[in-house]
């Protein structure tokens, strides 16, 4: 139990050490592949995930509805207003604990990558590429929770590294309760950030907004929980996204910055309140 | 004019005396009947036998639930793409496309015809349809050069009926022959609207007021799927004309 | 051929614009339903949902075999779900679409992984005999509101389903046909109902409750809430589309809890007419001796 009822109620504090509104370490970086026109790497904790962008592109061969991997963005029928966001995540093997080997079909594969494309279609302007695709992949190279929240986190972060116009950052996390389905105790608290034995054993949800509103693009939760609890852990988990939104938006400024010292990019007149040194 | 309308099946024999007999005209077969030379007439659907014995021809009245396209049909047609000097349009789903030419519009030259986007309707007629070719529809009349109401739709809703429905639809005398009074039923309850009927199953509502398009739309298929009587098409539209209010 | 039959520019935009205005091109309010009606088989685990148009036949059937390796106390427990060429010509048979398999993983998390269904009282032999339940959801008609429909079947075919009655003694196992005793119904713990809403517009500030098909062409967003009369929700999937306030996707789940109720009260009703109608001469008539040919003298 990660939460051993004699502990935390008297410390208030988690297996790991963090308070129930803590996040994780963050680390992020972009840019890791200069090859792709858009790559980031992000660490949540333990969960490390690795993401390359390239597009906008000429479409691939029409796959039509009854495509194999998951495509997201609106479009009409025959030709597509709108570019095409495809995702495709790849799981190591050596990810989890125990090693196991995921095929091409896995269905709990194909529905995030379905909901990353859908959410990832709400902020990109892909109406500004009509009869083009956006590819999006994923690498998971260790998972210790939260795999949807950093998965829809490096798709951001790369996609704002290959420079494809959005509306705002979508950033995600996860948020659980202490209160197991069963009981109702009014004195459950909301967690932030779920690590792998949290998710196992207590509810949670995971939360992914755009930028610094209050509008929620993806909202997943697996688990039995009263709806009781439910605006507590919405609430928190929204707070977090905008938590994490300031920790990647400062990522992207320091990027920018290094990326003006070495000369590959003249700084800006919208920059002044940008501190070189 | 037309006594007895049976129920033929395909196969059966028509008895001798529904076959109208007339020196002077030939006998003209509609859809449905097929002729074995040299003398006999069968049935190749399932469906009500009629005969004009004004006219001396006889039909099979059968519904189906594919639209086959003949030549004069009004149908409502959807735009699927633009091609070099054709549109690509669909006239039922699932179907291979009809061709539109650019310049079968009224006063339509290279540089003035309409630009159809993907996805709008037309109100088209018939132009081609044979097995081995893709079907062919136009705009505007080739005789005339005017359209007859023919062109595109613009806003208004688009509803789908039954075949039989929308042949009933568009009788010359719907009420008599046709049993449909729910349009006239509606315009006398005081809605204002525009209403476009294709054979292919297809009819297209036009109005202000988007209640009373949702109106005409319900009454449609509630006449339609529940096979309503005149009467009870009266009813009908007294009842959502009243819901509406 | 055209893959898909996409409604026309005409059609979207009106049915944006009615919606705007709180007008459904059926006469229904943004929150309601429309009719749904269920029909049971003559076999135990059949169930016939029909929702307007949309009609989902769900099937369940049980057969002994031996456990996973790594759950030896555990029985198994599998939901199929099949969108045939007989909803569409755009569905293909053995070609999950992306549609086939968010239905299915819905289902999945729904039914299965709630633990709707108990699937330790499957276990007749640790490690080596047990129940496998399986439940096939075929689509027969496609007019919006897939899911919904799916999950009503899944749970009215598993809770109307008899399994055969079975026996330890010593070290053996008999299993019982129908015939010999009557079979038995399934331990169930909780039933789940799926809800599913639409957004459309482009902030997302209409929602709407069971879209008809054309309706979901048009819409911008959707998200499901399973839960079940208890007020437990068992998932909630708002899987990527426009971004709603979080204050109405919560409204969304309260209203949710009044139709998982709804839904609920209406399956124990069905259930229990059944029940009935099977049960008319009283069982204890089926299984008694007497035989009421016999003319009173």
């Amino acid at each position: 139990m990660p939460l051993d009822t004699s502990t935390y109620g008297l410390a208030l504090l988690r297996v790991d050490g963090r308070r129930w509104n803590e996040l994780r370490r963050i680390h992020a970086q972009i840019r890791t592949q200069a090859a792709a026109d858009g790559s980031s790497y992000l660490e949540m904790g333990h969960t490390k995930v690795m993401c390359v962008v390239t597009g906008p592109s000429e479409p691939g061969p029409r796959r039509g509805a009854a495509g194999g991997a998951a495509g997201g963005g609106g479009g009409a029928g025959g030709q597509s207003k709108d570019a095409e966001v495809v995702v495709n995540i790849v799981i190591a093997g050596f990810s989890s604990v125990d090693r196991k080997r995921r095929g091409r079909g896995d269905k709990r594969t194909l529905e995030m990558q379905s909901t990353l494309a859908n959410t990832l279609a709400a902020t990109l302007h892909t109406h500004l590429f009509p009869h083009s695709q956006i590819n999006i992949s994923l690498h998971v190279l260790s998972q210790d929770g939260s795999l949807l929240a950093a998965l829809i986190n490096a798709a951001t972060l790369a996609c704002v590294d290959a420079g494809i116009p959005m509306t705002d950052y979508v950033t995600a996390c996860t948020a659980g309760s202490t209160s197991t389905y069963a009981a109702n105790d009014e004195g459950a608290d909301p967690l932030l950030d779920l690590n792998h034995q949290e998710e196992q054993e207590l509810p949670g949800l995971t939360v992914a907004t755009l930028g610094d509103s209050d509008r929620v693009v993806a909202l997943v939760c697996e688990s039995r929980v009263q709806i009781s609890r439910l605006e507590g852990m919405l609430a928190v988990g929204v707070d977090g996204c905008k938590q994490v939104r300031e920790i990647l938006d400062q990522v992207i400024k320091a990027q920018g910055q290094k990326m003006i010292l070495e000369g590959t990019v003249d700084k800006g007149t919208g920059l002044n309140d940008m501190d070189l040194d | 004019m037309t006594t007895e309308r049976p129920l033929v099946l395909p196969g059966d024999t028509i008895p001798p005396h529904l076959i109208p007999s007339s020196t002077t005209k030939p006998l003209r077969l509609g859809p449905g009947l097929r002729h074995l030379p040299p003398s006999d007439i069968i049935p190749v659907v399932a469906g009500q036998l009629i005969t004009n014995h004004q006219k001396n021809s006889m039909w099979v009245e059968y519904n189906n639930n594919r639209y086959l396209p003949t030549p004069g049909d009004l149908i409502i047609a959807q735009i699927h793409r633009s091609g070099p000097d054709f549109y690509y349009c669909s006239l039922s789903p699932y179907t291979p496309h009809a061709t539109l030419p650019h310049l079968s519009f009224e006063s339509a030259t290279k540089k003035t015809r309409p630009q159809l986007q993907p996805g709008s309707i037309v109100y088209a007629r018939v132009v081609l349809a044979n097995k081995h070719m893709d079907p062919e529809v136009e705009c505007v009349s080739q005789s005339t050069g005017k359209s007859d109401g023919l062109g595109e739709l613009k806003g208004g809703m688009v509803f789908d009926v039954s075949l039989q429905f929308a042949r009933r639809l568009l009788m010359a005398k719907s009420r008599e022959e046709g049993k449909v009074e729910v349009l006239e039923a509606l315009g006398a309850e005081g809605l204002a609207f525009e209403i476009a009927v294709g054979r292919n199953g297809r009819v297209w509502v036009g109005g202000e007021d988007p209640k009373a398009v949702v109106v005409v739309g319900r009454a449609l298929k509630e006449t339609d799927e529940g096979r309503l009587g005149v009467e009870e098409q009266r009813k009908l539209v007294r009842r959502l004309v009243k819901g509406m209010k | 051929m055209p893959r898909e039959a996409e409604p026309s520019l005409n059609e979207k935009q009106f049915v944006l614009q009615a919606l705007q205005d709180s007008i459904r091109l059926d006469g229904r309010e943004l929150e309601q339903y429309r009719p749904l009606e269920l029909t049971f088989g003559d076999q135990y685990g059949v169930a016939d949902v029909t929702l307007g148009k949309t009609r989902v036949l769900a099937k369940a059937s049980a057969e002994l075999t031996v456990p996973y390796a790594d759950r030896p106390l555990d029985g198994i427990f599998n939901i199929a779900t099949e969108l045939s060429p007989m909803t569409s010509p755009a569905f293909e048979v053995n070609r999950p679409t992306e549609t086939e398999v968010l239905i299915s993983r819905l289902l999945e998390k729904t039914v299965r992984r709630s633990g709707a269904l108990d699937t330790e009282s499957l276990c007749l032999v640790a490690g080596q005999k047990c129940w496998s339940i399986r439940v096939d959801v075929h689509v027969l008609s496609h007019d919006g509101n897939l899911i919904d429909a799916a999950c009503f079947a899944v749970v009215a075919a598993l809770r109307h389903f008899r399994k055969p009655d079975t026996s330890m003694e010593g070290g053996v196992l008999t299993v019982y046909t129908p015939a010999e005793r009557e079979p038995v119904p399934l331990s169930w713990l909780h039933s789940p109902f799926c809800v599913t809403w639409s957004f459309f517009g482009e902030d997302g500030d209409i929602a709407v409750l069971d879209a008809t098909w054309m309706e979901e062409q048009v819409s911008s967003g959707s998200c499901t809430i399973s839960l079940n009369k208890h007020g437990e929700i068992c998932q909630i999937a708002k899987l990527g589309g426009v971004p709603v306030e979080a204050v109405s996707l919560l409204q969304c789940t309260n209203v949710a809890l009044i139709k998982a109720k709804d839904m609920s009260s209406k399956l124990d009703r069905w259930l229990t007419e059944d029940a009935k109608r099977r049960d008319k001469g009283g069982l204890l008539a089926e299984l008694s001796a007497e035989n009421d040919r016999v003319p009173d003298i």
